[in-house]
């Protein structure tokens, strides 16, 4: 499965990736809009993003998450009807939501941040564990 | 004696809140309570002894059905 | 399929802060469609839901109407709240109609997609009146604007077949078919008076319709005399915004947190997400609560076979969505998945069984003694299906058993069926001929009150016992609540204002167990104020369920945690942020107050609504048989002692007996009184022309109906 990764020891907390993201998907510079969030803790940086853990899939109350071939958590657009619930029940509080959007927004490990990254501390990496 | 719930109830030494609601057939889980008007937490349940002459509020949290 | 028989069009309203502002009338004697404009003086006196059907119903009826009367309406709403997706417990409608069983206003809160398709189709409310010659079935599809009509005489009668093919029928494809909703009852409906109303939904992980139930006081016998096979509504298009909220930002919000509170603290407070309602099943009966043979005791050893942690266990599949609206994380409505039928029409099949919920596991589970899950979930499929009432099934099954152990009526009377407690066997025997309508299967549908009558005049019954151990109140069977020791209780019940059902209060642990409400003026105030705050759900189109069946981490320490205040905020919050008005929760309380003086005064009207109609049969109250007293001897001993100043040592059972039986009569007396005091109502229960006025509700139509009584 496809999951992004970041290595703290590398990211120097510019948020190059939340614009990246929020740019691509929403094209808006709003990091509210980015799937990524980067927090600072003492002058370390922590990524807050989605682990594709998939347990926001039988919660779902619309049938409308789904592990796609990749092993990526995806939301289906045509079936959400913006409930939210996932978001209050993601352990790791990586769904994200706007009031102007229908449906959330997560993390589908797309690769868009960690090219934008200067520092190489993003990737998405690929194993052949296969979940759920 | 003590008071639970506003009624008489036999005190006996070494009574803890535990005892108490065992004695009392308190099963249900979402209970508040509070001896002489102080909230005991539940993980001191087994250690919190109750005085004779206590006042004692076990409350039931549900008003459901 | 069924010929055309009237094909309407029309521009569906689009919906306006929780408002289409259109209501659709549908007579299906002369199959005439209209369109009415919902007022805002509707919107201010009534809110939605209820309000508004009652409002409808009101004006449908006249005092000699009864349930099978051509005018009697059905009237469905689901408010103004209804169909929101952010929020648990948000898709609930509301059915009236002049019920069966107590020949007044029955209301019914029910889940499914029915309430929220039918606005978002353009209705807020839908009234269906008249009697049609053939059988019907009507069709509403909210994205083309259409209506049609057509004859359905070669359908499927059980709920599970009809709801399932009606939904294949009308979806385009399988993912088309969440939406869609049936409305339907069952072949019981033909033959006894609690048939219910199924609202379906799809379950798309399950590929099967899965139903919610507009349960109560004969709903479904009402759809059959009119010959209405199902209701369909198809829309196509949930979003998170069709409401037209004024402030989306607060339902969001308001949501999220409600979401995650479910996440953090379900699994520790009552367990809803893995077994629903049924998850206070051992907790009633340690203390006391569980009705057990007709309401006789409180419980059982033998409740542990019938545990929350048997059906986890052993029957409920776990951890997938079962929520009956978008949105509902509390995901209530559980079910056993590959249910065997061991019994009936589809024996040897394999189903999905809604279910049990609580009402089900105490009333067909404990009151009927019988303490095997496997019998209950096979009892709550054919309840579904054949589409009855269980919990008047249950009650009123509770009740001829009781009456058989007792010898007051024979083995031969019920035609041969065995109903001993605890015999499951005869009780799906009991509902297979309701369903057929044959043998004892035709009167055992009547419910208590007609067959107290029947067991009386016709097999020679004792009418004091029969009076005393039939658990009816207005015509209306109790639901599953031992109550004995709970006064508070006991008018909650009896002085609800559609019959005995504990969806106004259920005050037994704050006044029984934490006595935190010593007098009667105590209890009246939570008689006021718990049956208006509860009234509201029904208004808005909202379940009580997710209320105080999970509560805030800090809830404890607010000054009322039985009120749950911040859950009580969250609705003020989500009314105004879709509306746009501003109310507080004392308005909120007011909104409900009118619409429940106006449900008195409709009483009233149709006869009923008055001191007479609110006493309570003795077994709700205290000890009818010597067993029962001997059961708590000690307690009831002590009262004596206590309460009335007596020596039980120098008095014989049955003195004492009647000595607890005056004092607990006396008690309930008072209580009324004081309950009439704080709603504003004479001493015979009539509502006070001052009380309308102050709340806004002194209408000339109901003041012409009160006069008359004061």
């Amino acid at each position: 499965m496809k999951v992004l990764t970041h290595k703290q020891e590398l990211c120097t907390g510019c948020r190059e990736c939340e614009l990246a993201c929020s740019r691509t998907y929403f094209k808006t510079d709003d990091r509210n809009y980015s799937a990524i969030r980067i927090i600072e803790n003492n002058k370390t940086y922590r990524a807050n993003k989605c682990t594709q853990c998939g347990e926001c899939i039988d919660m779902c109350t619309a049938n409308a998450i789904y592990r796609d071939r990749n092993g990526v958590v995806r939301i289906d657009k045509k079936k959400c009807v913006g409930c939210l619930g996932c978001v209050g029940f993601c352990t790791e509080l990586v769904m994200f939501y706007a009031d102007d959007l229908d449906v959330p927004f997560k993390c589908i490990a797309c690769d868009v941040c960690s090219r934008a990254c200067p520092e190489g501390a993003l990737e998405v990496l690929v194993s052949r564990v296969k979940e759920n | 004696m003590i008071k639970v719930n506003t009624e008489d109830f036999p005190w006996h030494p070494g009574m803890t809140v535990r005892a108490l609601l065992d004695e009392k057939l308190f099963t249900f889980r979402h209970i508040i309570v509070r001896v002489n008007g102080e909230f005991v937490p539940e993980e001191d349940y087994e250690k919190q002894l109750i005085q004779d002459g206590d006042d004692v509020l076990v409350l039931h949290l549900m008003a459901g059905g | 399929m069924g010929t055309i028989l009237k094909d309407y069009s029309y521009t569906p309203a689009k919906v306006k802060r929780g408002y289409s502002g259109k209501s659709l009338y549908i007579n299906v004697s002369d199959l005439s469609i209209e369109q009415k404009e919902i007022t805002d003086f509707m919107k201010e006196k009534f809110t939605g839901g209820k309000g508004f059907d009652l409002w409808y119903l009101w004006h449908a009826v006249t005092p000699e109407t009864r349930w099978d009367s051509p005018e009697n309406e059905i009237v469905m709403s689901v408010g103004p709240i209804g169909g929101i997706t952010q929020y648990a417990g948000t898709g609930k409608t509301l059915v009236c109609s002049i019920s069966p069983l107590t020949d007044m206003p029955i209301d019914s809160n029910v889940g499914g997609y029915f309430g929220p398709l039918l606005k978002f189709s353009g209705w807020d409310a839908f009234e269906l009146q008249g009697k049609s010659e053939k059988e019907i079935l009507i069709f509403i599809d909210g994205n083309n604007g259409r209506i049609q009509i057509e004859e359905a005489e070669d359908l499927p009668e059980d709920a599970h077949l009809l709801a399932e093919e009606l939904t294949k029928k009308y979806a385009e494809n399988e993912d088309d078919m969440v939406n869609i909703s049936v409305v339907c009852t069952g072949s019981v409906a033909k033959h006894a008076y609690m048939g219910m109303l199924n609202f379906s939904f799809y379950d798309p992980r399950r590929k099967v319709c899965r139903f919610k139930q507009a349960a109560r006081g004969g709903l479904g016998t009402i759809l059959h005399d009119k010959k209405v096979k199902a209701l369909v509504v198809k829309y196509r298009g949930v979003k998170p915004n069709l409401n037209d909220a004024a402030d989306i930002s607060t339902i969001n919000k308001v949501g999220v947190k409600y979401h995650k509170e479910m996440h953090d603290l379900d699994h520790k407070q009552n367990k809803m997400r893995q077994i629903g309602t049924a998850n206070t099943i051992m907790i009633m009966s340690q203390y006391d609560l569980l009705p057990t043979r007709n309401f006789q005791m409180g419980g059982d050893p033998e409740t542990v076979k019938i545990s929350p942690q048997v059906f986890i266990e052993e029957w409920l599949t776990q951890g997938l969505h079962d929520g009956c609206w978008y949105g509902c994380t509390m995901s209530c409505a559980k079910c056993a998945d590959h249910f065997l039928l061991t019994t009936g029409p589809y024996a040897g099949q394999r189903v999905t069984v809604d279910g049990p919920e609580y009402e089900c596991a105490a009333g067909l589970g404990a009151n009927l003694g019988v303490f095997d899950p496997q019998a209950i979930l096979e009892e709550n499929f054919y309840c579904d299906t054949y589409g009855i009432d269980l919990i008047s099934f249950a009650t009123c099954t509770a009740f001829i058993m009781e009456c058989y152990q007792r010898g007051q009526i024979t083995r031969e009377q019920m035609g041969g069926l065995d109903l001993r407690f605890g015999n499951s066997q005869a009780v799906l025997e009991l509902m297979h001929l309701m369903s057929r309508g044959e043998g004892f299967g035709k009167i055992a549908g009547l419910g208590i009150r007609k067959l107290k009558k029947v067991f009386v005049e016709e097999f020679g019954a004792d009418p004091q016992l029969l009076q005393d151990i039939g658990m009816e109140v207005k015509g209306l069977e109790y639901s599953e609540y031992a109550h004995k020791e709970s006064l508070a209780q006991q008018g909650g019940f009896a002085m609800a204002i559609k019959g005995p059902q504990h969806d106004e209060a259920w005050l037994i642990f704050m006044d029984m167990v934490n006595k935190q409400l010593p007098t009667f003026e105590d209890k009246a105030n939570a008689l006021y104020y718990f049956p208006m705050f509860r009234t509201w759900f029904g208004l808005v189109g909202l379940c009580k369920l997710p209320w105080n069946d999970i509560v805030p981490a800090d809830n404890y320490k607010t000054d009322s945690p039985a009120k749950v205040p911040e859950h009580v905020q969250n609705y003020v919050d989500l009314f105004n942020a879709v509306t746009g008005r501003n109310i507080d929760k004392e308005e909120l309380i007011i909104q409900s107050e009118r619409v429940y003086q106006f449900q008195r005064v409709f009483n009233v009207r149709m006869g009923k609504g008055e001191r007479k109609d609110d006493y309570a049969p003795y077994r709700s109250l205290g000890p009818v048989t010597r067993e029962e007293y001997l059961s708590r001897q000690e307690l009831y001993d002590k009262q004596l002692r206590d309460f009335q100043q007596l020596d039980p040592e120098t008095m014989d059972l049955d003195e004492k007996i009647a000595a607890t039986r005056r004092y607990r009569e006396d008690q309930y007396e008072q209580l009324m009184d004081a309950v009439y005091r704080r709603r504003g109502w004479t001493e015979n229960g009539i509502p006070t022309p001052e009380r309308l006025k102050e709340i806004g509700m002194d209408l000339p139509e109901l003041l012409e109906v009160i006069e008359p009584k004061l």
